[in-house]
C-alpha cells in the first residue's frame, strides 16, 4: 500500500502544479490587449498618405524615421529594418506604364493581430490606438510578424550599437519592431519624424492627425475623399489611409 | 497475464559509444544556441520575410510524433487491449520525451532566452495560441508523467482515467499547435482545417515513428516479439495515412478552387523548392506509397510483412517531416497580396516570393534536440522498467 499512498500524494501535487499553472490563464482575461477599445477615449491617432504628392524619387520619410528611432541599415534586403518603406508598384490590370510610390508602414490597426498573436503583451494597443512593441518585454518569438497580414514588422537580427538620436532607446537583438507613430514626439505634443520632414521636403503628403476630431484636417480629408485602407477586408480595421491608391 | 517489465542491459560497447555520439551532438546544439543567442539570429537562416525556420518545423513535428506515441499506449490504456500492454509504459515515456523536445525546440528559438522563463508568467495573453499551446504542452508532459507512473506502480483504475485525460488533452494539443498557423490571417495559414489535419498527420506519423522504435528495440535487445499485434498497428497506420492524406487534398482542392486562394496555392503546388516537397516528399513518398504497401492484402510470411511495415513507417515518419516543412515555409515565403491589382517592382527590402535555407547553426541546434530526447530516452530504458522482457501475441482479453 506503500506505492498506492506515493501515487495519491503525486496526483494530488500534479493537480496543484497544474492548478497554480492555469491561474495566469485566469487572472489575464481582464488586462488582455485585444480587449482594449478605442473610442472611449478623446484621443485617436491615425494617418492619411496623399499619393497624389507623392514624389517618386523622394525617401525623406524613411531617412528621418531611421535617425529619428536608431534604425541602422546595412543594404542586406533580407534583414534590414524599415518601419517605414516606399515601394514602386506596376498596375497589372492595364498595359500602361502605370507606376505609384507607395509608403508601407504599420497600419496602427483597431483589430491589430500582432496584439492577439503576442503571448507576453509585448505588443499592445495604447488607448489612443497606437500599436506598439515594447522591446524591453519582447522575448523575440516573432509570432506578431507571422500574424501581421501587411509584413509591418520587423525583427532585430544583430545588435545595433548606432545611436544619432540620444533621445531615443536602441534595441538589442533579438526583439521586434515596428513603426510606433514616434509616440514618443506624439507624446510631446510633436509630430512624427516622417511627417515632418515630408512637410520640410515641401511635398505634404504625410498627414498625422486626430480621428475622434471632426474638425481635424485628417478627420475632414477622410470625409470628403475617395480613402483606401489594405486589406480591408480582413477586417483589422487600419488607420493609415491612402488617398489616390 | 502478467508482463515482466525489465530495464535494458546498457553495457555494452555501442551503448556507451552512442551515448557519448549523442552527448557530443547536445554539446554542438548548445553551443549554436549559445552563439545565435550572443551575436543574434542573423546567424540562422530566417529574414524579415521568413521569420520562422527549421526550429519551428522541428517543433510542430515533435508535437505530432508525441500524439501518435500516446496512441499505442492508450491501445492498452484507454481500449484495454491487452496484447498492446507490452508497447504501452514505452509508448508513453516516448510521447512525454517529444513533448520534451518540442518545448526545447520553440524554447531555444527565442530571441532572448533570458525572457522566455520571465515574461510568460509575469504577462500572459491569455488570447495567443502561442501561450494557449505552451500551456497545453507543459501540462500534457505532467500527464504524461503521472500516467507512466501509473503504469509503473501497476494501478489499474488510475492507469484508465489518466490515460483517457491524456488522450484528450492530445486532442487539444494538437488542435492548439494547428490553430497557431490556421488562426493567423495570411493566404496559405488562414484554415479552420489546419487543426483537425494537424490530428491526423499526427496520429500517423507518431504511429509510424512508434513502430520503428519498438522493431528496433527488441531487435537490438534480443527480446522475443510477436508479428501479429505489429502488424495490426500497422493496419491502423494504414487508416491514419489515407485519413490524412484526404485532409491535405481537401484543404489543397478548396485553396485552388477559390480565386482568392488561387495565385499563393499556384505558387505552392508548382512554384518552386516546396513544391518539389509536396508532390515528391508528402503526396508520393509520404502518403501514395506506404499506403499501398500497408493495404496490399497479398501477405508472405510474417517477416516479410513486419518489414513492409517497417519500410512504410519510415516513409510515413519522412513525409510527415516534409508536411510539418509545408505547414510552415511556403505561407511565409508567398508574399501577402496587400494592394490588389498592383505589383510591388521596386523596394528596399524583399517583397514578392523568398526562400528559406537553413545555415548550419540552426542544423546544429535541432540535431542537439534530437539526441537530447535520444539521450533521454535510452538512458530511460536502462534505468527504468519500460520494455517487457518478451512480447506475446494473444487473443483478446
Amino acid at each position: 500500500m506503500h506505492r498506492r499512498r506515493f501515487l495519491k500524494a503525486s496526483a494530488i501535487l500534479s493537480a496543484g502544479a497544474a492548478g497554480a499553472y492555469a491561474l495566469p490563464l485566469l487572472t489575464a482575461f481582464k488586462s488582455s490587449p485585444a480587449s482594449a477599445r478605442a473610442a472611449s477615449t478623446k484621443l485617436r491617432w491615425g494617418m492619411v498618405i496623399d499619393l497624389g504628392r507623392c514624389p517618386a524619387n523622394c525617401t525623406a520619410c524613411v531617412d528621418a524615421c531611421k535617425k529619428e528611432n536608431n534604425v541602422n541599415t546595412s543594404g542586406d534586403r533580407r534583414l534590414d529594418i524599415y518601419r517605414i518603406r516606399k515601394v514602386t508598384l506596376e498596375s497589372t490590370l492595364v498595359a500602361a506604364p502605370a507606376q505609384k510610390s507607395v509608403p508601407l508602414l504599420c497600419n496602427h490597426c483597431d483589430n491589430p493581430p500582432c496584439a492577439l498573436a503576442c503571448p507576453i503583451q509585448a505588443t499592445y494597443k495604447r488607448e489612443d490606438g497606437i500599436v506598439i512593441v515594447d522591446p524591453h518585454r519582447c522575448m523575440g518569438c516573432r509570432y506578431c510578424m507571422i500574424a501581421c497580414p501587411y509584413n509591418a514588422r520587423q525583427f532585430n537580427f544583430r545588435e545595433n550599437r548606432h545611436q544619432p538620436n540620444p533621445a531615443y532607446p536602441k534595441r538589442q537583438h533579438g526583439v521586434a519592431e515596428s513603426c510606433d507613430l514616434c509616440a514618443h514626439l506624439l507624446d510631446q505634443g510633436k509630430r512624427p519624424a516622417c511627417v515632418e520632414a515630408c512637410e520640410q521636403s515641401h511635398a505634404n503628403a504625410l498627414i498625422v492627425g486626430n480621428l475622434n476630431d471632426p474638425s481635424s484636417e485628417i478627420a475632414t480629408l477622410i470625409r470628403n475623399h475617395p480613402v483606401r485602407r489594405l486589406r480591408e477586408e480582413l477586417g483589422t480595421e487600419p488607420k493609415v489611409f491612402y488617398l489616390g491608391l | 497475464m502478467d508482463i515482466e517489465f525489465k530495464q535494458i542491459e546498457g553495457r555494452s560497447k555501442p551503448f556507451y559509444l552512442l551515448t557519448i555520439a549523442l552527448a557530443a551532438l547536445v554539446l554542438a546544439g548548445a553551443y549554436s544556441t549559445w552563439m545565435m543567442n550572443q551575436h543574434g539570429l542573423y546567424l540562422s537562416g530566417m529574414s524579415n520575410r521568413i521569420p520562422w525556420g527549421l526550429p519551428i518545423v522541428m517543433a510542430v513535428f515533435y508535437i505530432g510524433l508525441s500524439a501518435g506515441s500516446l496512441v499505442i499506449s492508450s491501445l492498452y490504456g484507454v481500449f484495454g487491449k491487452l496484447e498492446y500492454k507490452p508497447f504501452a509504459r514505452v509508448a508513453t515515456f516516448m510521447a512525454m520525451l517529444l513533448m520534451i523536445g518540442a518545448l526545447l525546440s520553440i524554447l531555444t528559438d527565442q530571441g532572448r532566452l533570458d525572457r522566455v522563463m520571465v515574461e510568460p508568467f509575469l504577462h500572459f495573453n491569455p488570447l495567443s495560441m502561442l501561450s494557449i499551446n505552451p500551456f497545453l504542452y507543459s501540462s500534457y508532459i505532467l500527464i504524461c508523467t503521472a500516467y507512466l507512473c501509473v503504469m509503473m506502480v501497476e494501478n489499474e483504475k488510475w492507469t484508465k482515467i489518466l490515460a483517457l485525460i491524456a488522450v484528450l488533452w492530445a486532442i487539444l494539443v494538437h488542435s492548439g499547435t494547428g490553430a497557431i498557423f490556421g488562426f493567423v490571417p495570411r493566404e496559405l495559414y488562414t484554415s479552420s482545417l489546419l487543426p483537425p489535419s494537424f490530428v491526423a498527420a499526427a496520429l500517423s506519423s507518431g504511429t509510424a515513428l512508434m513502430i520503428l522504435v519498438i522493431l528496433v528495440l527488441f531487435r537490438l535487445t534480443k527480446r522475443p516479439l510477436a508479428p501479429k499485434p505489429m502488424l495490426w498497428i500497422g493496419r491502423l497506420l494504414a487508416v491514419f495515412i489515407v485519413v490524412a492524406g484526404y485532409f491535405v487534398f481537401i484543404e489543397n482542392a478548396h485553396r485552388y478552387y477559390v480565386a482568392a486562394s488561387r495565385a499563393a496555392e499556384h505558387d505552392y503546388l508548382f512554384g518552386g523548392f516546396h513544391s518539389v516537397v509536396f508532390w515528391v516528399g508528402l503526396v508520393f513518398l509520404g502518403t501514395i506509397v506506404p499506403a499501398a504497401i500497408l493495404l496490399e492484402r497479398k501477405s508472405g510470411n510474417s517477416r516479410h510483412s513486419i518489414r513492409r511495415v517497417a519500410c512504410a513507417s519510415v516513409m510515413v515518419v519522412l513525409g510527415v517531416l516534409c508536411e510539418r516543412y509545408l505547414i510552415v515555409i511556403p505561407g511565409l515565403s508567398h508574399p501577402p497580396g496587400l494592394i490588389p491589382g498592383w505589383m510591388i517592382t521596386q523596394s528596399a527590402v524583399e517583397e514578392g516570393i523568398v526562400n528559406y535555407c537553413p545555415t548550419s547553426y540552426e542544423i546544429m541546434q535541432s540535431l542537439g534536440v534530437v539526441a537530447l530526447v535520444s539521450l533521454c530516452f535510452i538512458w530511460g530504458l536502462k534505468l527504468l522498467r519500460l520494455l517487457p522482457t518478451e512480447a506475446k501475441g494473444m487473443s483478446h482479453g
